[in-house]
């Protein structure tokens, strides 16, 4: 494992279990990673066999459940 | 899609609906990656890992039902028969989305031991970490990570979870659960 990024986890560690105010950086951590994944899907959603590449990336079977996304079958 | 830039965490949101649904129709837990993220644990997933108790398939297709009609569509399949006979009975997950958004996902199983049957009784509700739903006991999680799993990220999620609840970890507890791991997974 790497040395300096275990420092980093048990330092952020620390701060989580001292600083209340660790939630509110987390939140937009999580939410910023969402947020461009789901731009990206949205993107790639419009490119020629992008309907295709995201059935292929997520492993959907039932494609009908994604009507909005992906079109009609 | 729905697009979060307010004060409310897309991942909390999207297991507390989850676990709100399938509260009123069995025992469930959270386990594994979400546990250290919802603990603050500063990484990304791109889904969250539930163990139901094991339901028969007429409960399950009232669970099935009650999902999709609070607009959770299920990855594999919309067939109750399928997905409880060809992934669920046989100790295969099948996935949750919002629908219309592959992103995050719920990833559900159906208990398939006794070491699964044990988390469930031992499940807590984890102050700190603020959600409503139950988890596995971080004692698990962290036994789990370390016994099992040990990739880096899960040795990084343990090493997390034992700093964050350092004054509520019970080694003892910890060392029971390696041993059944042992015994149930590893054998």
């Amino acid at each position: 494992m790497d040395k300096s990024h275990d420092d980093f986890i048990e330092r952020w560690a620390e701060f989580v279990r001292t600083n209340p105010e660790w939630r509110d950086i987390h939140t937009k951590f999580i939410n910023a990673q969402f947020n461009m994944a789901n731009d990206f899907i949205i993107r790639l959603s419009k490119t020629p066999s992008g309907r295709e590449k995201i059935i292929e990336l997520y492993g959907i079977k039932n494609v009908a459940g994604y009507k909005e996304l992906l079109g009609d079958c | 899609m729905e697009r979060l830039v307010s004060d409310v965490n897309i991942l909390n949101k999207f297991c507390t609906d989850f676990c709100n649904i399938v509260e009123k129709h069995c025992k469930y837990i959270i386990v594994s990656g979400f546990v250290a993220i919802a603990s603050g644990r500063a990484r990304g997933t791109e889904d969250i890992d539930m163990i139901l108790e094991r339901i028969d398939q007429k409960k399950f297709e009232k669970l099935h039902n009650d999902l999709a009609k609070h607009d959770f569509i299920c990855m594999q399949s919309e067939d109750v028969s399928v997905l409880y006979n060809d992934y669920l009975k046989d100790s295969t997950s099948i996935r949750y989305t919002r629908s219309n958004q592959p992103l995050p996902e719920m990833e559900v199983k159906l208990s398939k031991d006794m070491l699964d049957d044990y988390q469930i009784s031992t499940r807590q509700k984890i102050p700190l970490i603020g959600l409503d739903v139950w988890f596995s006991s971080i004692n698990f999680n962290i036994a789990f990570k370390e016994e099992l799993l040990k990739s880096d990220k899960d040795m990084q999620d343990a090493r997390h979870l034992r700093v964050v609840f350092k004054e509520d970890i019970d080694e003892n507890e910890i060392f029971k659960i390696k041993k059944m791991i042992r015994e149930y997974r590893l054998k």
